[in-house]
């Protein structure tokens, strides 16, 4: 049936919804995630105490971001390090691009970043004539399908294993069984001779120190390890809204980000990297860069969506949400899905890239439960839909009803009168009881639930009885 | 092309049009960093066993193999077996002097060819045999700074005589530690962090940290745990009694 | 029970009123039968929350001035909904915040309002409730009582104090049915995919009745369970209590 109200998003949210294989991967993905961070939670008393100091600290950063930043930039150019300064994702990729040029960088490895999805980056490396080599095993996965990523840390999530070895075999020259355990050996050996032989390994950061200049970075595979050690340069970009002030504020947030994230109290490996390698090292990158990324964050630091800055990437909101587990990553559109990607979305591209996907949520507030630094998401999309009334963005025909609406509330007479007109309307969709089939707007429920019919006596019509 | 003060300043412009959210703090710091490590350092030297214990439990709750020997002496017998049970022929060590030990000599009886780095050996030269070393190592035997009970994590300083591929590459990852390098909590461990960031150059030879919490693993595809994606399929503590 | 009798204003809600006037009329009859006196200011229309919810807060605004004269002299305000509870609670300080007597109007109607089950409990100090109803019922944590005014406890120990109604867990109770306001036209195969979920759930509990505390829940919940030919009924809470509830 089609529908004249249909947008892209609804589309690509409907063409979701009708594939089997997707439904059946997010279900036990978000699933398993949700039990995870549940167990992982129960068992830590003082996991409630954490948030609240990880949030603290989030806020009170934020109060002095300008000199925190300051101290990092001046920590890592005394290690020896350079510090890029990027307002846009343009500036970003061209800060990487001339390094490589000016370096003679023929491939670099990548250890999984979104701000590198962020700003296009392989895209770009790969026009310049540079390879960039996907080396987080979903991230590889994607990369040799041609895709985008659709789950914050699980990147492949939407994929069968079945697929995962037909791709391989048929990219990697081989022939591969569905089996997970054989196909993380086959990445492994592929990747190893990447890691080995690459000029450039490029990360993000889930934190900065800004008292010790240090980038830290929380992973599973040893694949952050291996680019920050192997190659000769090592570039980190990472969004100005990641540096923290200290060593004692990067524990409280080790203590409840793998947790938020997988459920382990710790990922596998946690990496401090504090500039390029020492004169003592026999490993490790002759260059350190770090790109600072702004792309749209400063503007928000003084904005309702000011909250949407600490998020730390750990994808709990993804989980539990009732809109991505159903429609999972891709639907969405954008870099960022799931409830905070509709806020950082909103960030980067500004509040009319949102006019759809701002209401892409029943505000049911289960992401705000689940979220390490307790950012109030649902408040903030109420908000950012505050703006697309105020900025004229929502349509002028939704504008229009919702006025109407109100008029309706202030009046208790026409509201009297419209429960009567209802009456008298519904009259030929009334079936059992119930009301089914109805044209418009209110197609949009009945086909595919029942409405109640106005009742024959509301209940105001029905007080004088019962006072 | 921004310059740093033109990008500091936009960010100083937006953080001055706000007080903030709400009032708040960042985590309080050690005042005297060095002395609250050494405090952290006595109430361990009490607390070792349980910290062991707990370890112990963590570290095999992430699938780390626990091995406990009364001396140094006995650990390359511990090694040894891992290898010979693994059909391994070739180990990569730290720097005995980081070590503790050496195990050369001891292992190259059972026929394995074990090249240790060299603290002071880091030209050209050696950082390119180390290479062709540790990718080519079936085990990678390290010490450990700190060994974190709460989480059943080997924290690792690289630096001189101490590669960061040693707990990288090979397939198997060993590390042999002593009582006094256990600590209970992360809190702790903030609190070693800042004591070494105090002095830094001299605290550490190196420009990298790593906490290590059991083999490298990922569940990317369907959600299938595997282990030994990138890293170490294996992970090795093996604690000596004798203080 | 207070020697005095207890007065309480009903705030019956847009879809309480329109829709679902029985829920209102058991409310009444349980409310009455618990010694409290009832009374309906019968200007009231809505909570706004449709409004706030899709960003048209100035109008929102509008609704709430309104609300909280129309309720100033209430001793007691009782909402058989937890997402209208919430809004009045939680956003009408914040809507109202530019007008100091509106302001602090808001904030003292927020301080006597509360959803039904969360005034039996806590105001009448109530946790048995006699009612013929009977048969195994399964409870439905709606979004905005659970998350936004942190009840669970109060509507399953009124339910458990019925003795003919036997009260098994939902699995997924805390999960959303896909209603979210406008969100459930906005984006309805999405909201209907989430209901499907929800009802399976619902239908594995082997539960003759679903209830909950909110209209727009029961709306969507109910409105699924006939149109997929369920047996189970959607009740509200009130219903239950009352014994008012289908048989």
């Amino acid at each position: 049936m089609s529908d004249a109200l249909r947008t892209p998003f609804s589309g690509r949210a409907g063409a979701a919804l009708k594939d089997a294989f997707l439904q059946e991967a997010l279900k036990i993905a978000t699933t398993k995630f949700i039990d995870l961070r549940k167990e992982s939670f129960s068992g830590f008393p003082q996991g409630e105490a954490l948030r609240d100091r990880a949030r603290a600290i989030k806020e009170a950063t934020l109060q002095h971001l300008d000199v925190h930043l300051e101290r990092l930039a001046d920590h890592v150019e005394r290690l020896g390090g350079t510090v890029h300064w990027a307002t846009t994702a343009e500036e970003a990729r061209g800060i990487v691009l001339r390094l490589c040029r000016d370096r003679g960088v023929r491939t670099a490895v990548k250890s999984k970043s979104m701000a590198t999805e962020e700003i296009d980056l392989n895209e770009a490396l790969e026009h310049a004539g540079v390879t960039p080599i996907e080396t987080d095993l979903g991230e590889y996965i994607i990369q040799l399908a041609h895709e985008k990523p659709s789950h914050i840390i699980a990147p492949a999530i939407h994929k069968t294993k079945g697929q995962v070895a037909e791709l391989f075999s048929r990219e990697l020259r081989g022939e591969f069984p569905a089996d997970p355990e054989v196909l993380t050996a086959v990445a492994r050996k592929a990747l190893r001779e990447k890691f080995l032989q690459a000029d450039m390994g490029i990360t993000g950061a889930n934190f900065a120190v800004a008292d010790t200049g240090t980038v830290v970075l929380v992973t599973n595979e040893g694949n952050g390890r291996m680019v920050t050690s192997l190659p000769r340069i090592h570039v980190a970009l990472m969004g100005v809204e990641k540096v923290i002030p200290s060593m004692s504020d990067l524990v409280v947030f080790l203590a409840i980000l793998a947790r938020s994230a997988t459920g382990q109290k710790l990922s596998s490996y946690t990496t401090l990297v504090r500039g390029p390698r020492r004169a003592g090292e026999l490993e490790g990158p002759e260059e350190f860069h770090l790109v600072l990324l702004d792309n749209g964050r400063s503007r928000q630091i003084a904005s309702t969506l000011r909250e949407a800055l600490y998020c730390l990437r750990c994808g709990a909101c993804l989980n539990v949400c009732p809109v991505y587990r159903q429609i999972g990553g891709h639907a969405y559109g954008y870099t960022y899905p799931g409830p905070i990607g509709i806020l950082l979305t909103a960030m980067l591209k500004g509040n009319a890239s949102v006019r759809e996907l701002a209401h892409a949520s029943s505000l049911c507030g289960a992401c705000k439960d689940v979220c390490p630094v307790r950012i109030d998401i649902p408040r903030m999309l109420v908000e950012l839909r505050g703006h697309l009334d105020r900025e004229k963005i929502a349509p002028w025909t939704e504008r229009v009803v919702f006025k109407a609406f109100r008029r309706l509330l202030l009046s208790p007479t026409a509201f009297r009168l419209s429960a009567t007109v209802g009456r008298w309307l519904q009259r030929p969709f009334v079936r059992q009881g119930r009301l089914r089939g109805l044209p418009l707007l209110f197609g949009r429920w009945t086909r595919t639930r029942d409405l109640p019919p106005v009742a024959a006596r509301t209940f105001r019509e029905q007080w004088k009885d019962l006072r | 092309m921004t310059g740093r003060a033109e990008f500091i300043e936009r960010i100083r412009r937006e953080v001055a049009r706000t007080p903030g959210l709400f009032g708040a703090s960042t985590a309080p710091r050690p005042a005297h960093p060095a002395t609250a490590a050494l405090t952290v350092r006595r109430e361990l030297a009490e607390r070792w066993p349980e910290a062991l214990d707990r370890f112990r439990v963590e570290f095999e709750r992430v699938a780390g193999v626990f091995h406990r020997v009364p001396d140094l002496d006995a650990v390359p017998a511990v090694i040894g077996g891992l290898a010979r049970e693994r059909g391994a022929r070739s180990l990569v060590t730290w720097d005995p002097a980081a070590l503790g030990f050496d195990a050369a000599s001891a292992l190259a009886r059972d026929g394995l060819e074990v090249v240790a780095a060299r603290a002071g050996e880091e030209d050209e030269a050696a950082r390119l045999r180390h290479r062709e070393q540790a990718a080519r190592a079936q085990i990678g035997v390290t010490g450990a700074d700190f060994v974190l009970a709460e989480t059943g994590t080997l924290i690792l300083l690289s630096g001189s005589g101490r590669p960061r591929s040693t707990s990288l590459l090979p397939d198997v990852h060993v590390a042999v530690f002593g009582r006094d390098r256990l600590l209970e909590t992360l809190e702790q461990v903030g609190v070693m962090l800042e004591a070494l960031h105090a002095d830094p150059d001299r605290a550490m030879s190196g420009a990298m940290i790593n906490f290590i919490t059991g083999p490298s693993r990922t569940a990317d595809i369907e959600l299938t745990l595997t282990r030994g994606v990138h890293g170490p399929k294996e992970v090795h503590a093996v604690f000596v009694e004798a203080p | 029970m207070a020697a005095a009798a207890v007065r309480a204003s009903l705030m019956i809600t847009c879809l309480g009123d329109v829709l679902f006037p029985e829920v209102g009329v058991a409310m009444v009859r349980l409310l009455r039968r618990l010694g409290v006196e009832v009374d309906f200011p019968e200007g009231q229309t809505c909570c706004g929350m449709p409004l706030f919810n899709s960003g048209y807060h100035h109008d929102a605004a509008q609704v709430a001035a309104r609300t909280v004269k129309l309720f100033e002299r209430a001793e007691h305000v009782v909402v058989p909904s937890g997402s209208c509870a919430w809004m009045v609670r939680s956003e009408y300080p914040g809507l109202l915040k530019h007008d100091p007597v509106l302001r602090a109007a808001a904030d003292s109607l927020a301080r006597r309002t509360r959803e039904l089950s969360q005034f039996i409990v806590e105001v009448l100090g109530v946790t048995t409730i006699e009612s013929p109803f009977e048969g195994k019922v399964t409870y439905h944590d709606s979004c905005h009582l659970l998350r936004g005014l942190g009840e669970s406890a109060a509507p399953r120990t009124l339910l458990r104090g019925v003795s003919g109604v036997e009260l098994v867990e939902l699995p997924g109770a805390d999960e959303c049915c896909g209603f979210g306001g406008s969100f459930s036209v906005r984006l309805p195969e999405v909201s209907a995919s989430i209901l499907d979920k929800k009802l399976a759930n619902v239908e594995s509990t082997g539960a003759r009745c679903l209830v909950a505390c909110d209209a727009g829940c029961l709306m969507q919940m109910g409105g699924g369970l006939t149109r997929r030919g369920s047996a189970v009924k959607a009740v509200h809470l009130a219903q239950v209590l009352s014994g008012e509830g289908p048989a």
